[in-house]
């Protein structure tokens, strides 16, 4: 009967402490979920805002509350996204492993989960860039007369959206290169295909802006002049060789793991 | 998280090892959902988005053709890598689920809750039994070949038949203004698009009006002839894509 009792005991006490901390693997979890809250937080943020004020204040850039509401943002948004870029990749430069042979696999093991989580914070800013906002765009080209290229959704999807999802993807590529050995030893081709691609689609927008000086309307939204975008998103295929390149990796890991319960 | 491995060698992780990996595989599922709602949304929206955005697009000569032309693409390229890789029939699904989900959170929160377009101007069309289609030829066949021909074609020539129950009823006549049009047409003249006068929308052009429905068959059957060609294309841009090459310089 007390070996019972010892053995459920047991069994609560690694439970509760399962339940207090993520095992090793996962020891980055929480922030990765914290990453998630806080672009959760600005994504709907900004189309809270955009439901506020776009249609009031934001159908004539020659408006003066356009200014206040609309360029001050586009400023903000430009010194944030300049800020972070800088914060950013300069920490994981400057605080990378320097003594990458001496890596354990456990350790090894636990960057490549964490590798993870920056590819899957950079596909999470993907989406809201890629996907809600990007379709958004047709939506108030089709209710408003463009007279600027600092439309009410512009400001937020090319000068916050696009730079965000680069600024993570750089993370992802700047991470790998820093502390994992195979990535610091030769630069791989997949994750740099998926991060340098979907980044010219931040360059595409100069090609799109200029189209639009001759056709200012968005007659349709399948129009070339948006294609420049398109070939760039076909890169992120390349989180497909991502994938094999960790997997591979992962399984020699494992193998030198030992058995645990 | 299973490589493909040869089963002389291939163990069955247990305890921690079994774990970890499980692990993983959540992590990939929560990254590949986002990645495909964004990027295979993108590239939908701005190759053939306009068919899929309005109710009035939704015509019998292009629609038909164009949507599943790019909707078999990212299909083809995550199928390579899934099923080549990992024995997943799924990567058709997986593409089509998550650009269904992408485009359902956009036509409601930023056509209907924002700019007030009735959520039957925009309602999204559906891939879901073409690409349900497409996973199940790979799955039984294990041939690009097989699939690139009967899966392809099944792919474009489903497109429409699954859409039809949701589309047809605006496809009804109506009276307006002394002129016959359709439910889907007067949506349009309702609700101005400011961008997008009338004469531009790109729908059944063209003066063989005797063809009448036949147009739908002859747009699906000559989507199928392009979904062959189209699949075989991009399951190799999903291959080439797919590399595991490390470099020495950039």
């Amino acid at each position: 009967m007390a070996t019972t009792t010892e053995k459920i005991s047991e069994q609560m006490r690694l439970i509760t402490q399962q339940g207090k901390m993520p095992p090793w693997y996962l020891k980055d979890l929480y922030r990765y979920l914290s990453a998630f809250a806080v672009l959760t937080v600005i994504y709907i943020g900004f189309r809270i805002y955009q439901g506020e004020f776009a249609v009031s204040t934001g159908l004539d850039s020659t408006d003066p509350v356009f200014e206040t509401y609309w360029m001050r943002l586009f400023n903000f948004n430009v010194t944030f996204v300049t800020l972070f870029a800088g914060l950013s990749w300069g920490y994981l430069w400057f605080s990378r492993d320097k003594n990458l042979d001496t890596l354990e696999p456990k350790e090894e093991i636990r960057r490549y989960f964490t590798l993870t989580m920056w590819i899957s914070v950079y596909t999470f800013a993907v989406y809201w860039a890629g996907s809600y906002f990007a379709e958004q765009d047709n939506s108030w080209h089709q209710v408003s007369v463009r007279d600027t290229p600092f439309t009410a959704n512009h400001i937020i999807e090319f000068y916050f959206n696009f730079p965000m999802y680069v600024i993570l993807g750089g993370c992802a590529w700047l991470y790998a290169r820093t502390r994992l050995p195979l990535y610091a030893k030769g630069i791989s081709l997949p994750l740099t295909l998926a991060v340098f691609g979907p980044f010219m689609i931040l360059v595409s927008v100069g090609f799109n802006e200029w189209g639009h000086t001759f056709w200012y309307r968005e007659e349709f939204f399948a129009a070339p002049i948006h294609w420049g975008f398109v070939i760039g998103v076909w890169f992120a295929h390349g989180v497909g060789g991502i994938l094999l390149q960790g997997v591979t990796r992962l399984i020699e890991l494992l193998d030198e793991l030992e058995e645990a319960a | 998280m299973s490589a493909n491995r040869s089963p002389r060698v291939f163990l069955a992780y247990t305890g921690e090892k079994a774990r970890i990996v499980r692990a993983y595989d959540y992590l990939i599922l929560v990254l590949a959902l986002f990645l495909f709602i964004g990027s295979f949304h993108l590239h939908f929206a701005l190759t053939v988005g306009d068919w899929d955005f309005w109710v009035d697009w939704k015509d019998r000569q292009w629609w038909p053709l164009v949507t599943p032309l790019i909707g078999i693409t990212f299909p083809a390229a995550v199928q390579a890598v899934l099923w080549t890789n990992f024995r997943l029939p799924l990567g058709a699904t997986l593409c089509v689920a998550c650009l269904s989900i992408g485009t359902w959170i956009t036509r409601i929160f930023a056509y209907h809750y924002w700019n007030y377009f009735p959520i039957n101007m925009v309602l999204p069309s559906t891939m879901m039994p073409s690409a349900l289609f497409l996973d199940a030829i790979l799955m039984m066949s294990n041939s690009l070949t097989v699939t690139a021909i009967f899966g392809g074609s099944g792919f474009a020539l489903l497109f429409f038949p699954s859409n039809w129950p949701i589309f047809a009823m605006f496809h009804l006549p109506i009276e307006a203004g002394n002129s016959q049009l359709t439910l889907a047409d007067m949506f349009g003249f309702q609700y101005i698009r400011t961008g997008m006068p009338e004469y531009l929308r790109i729908i059944e052009r063209g003066t063989l009006r005797t063809y009448g429905q036949v147009a739908t068959p002859l747009a699906a059957f000559c989507s199928a002839l392009f979904c062959t060609l189209m699949y075989a294309l991009w399951w190799h841009i999903g291959l080439w894509f797919a590399t595991t090459r490390y470099l020495k310089k950039i």
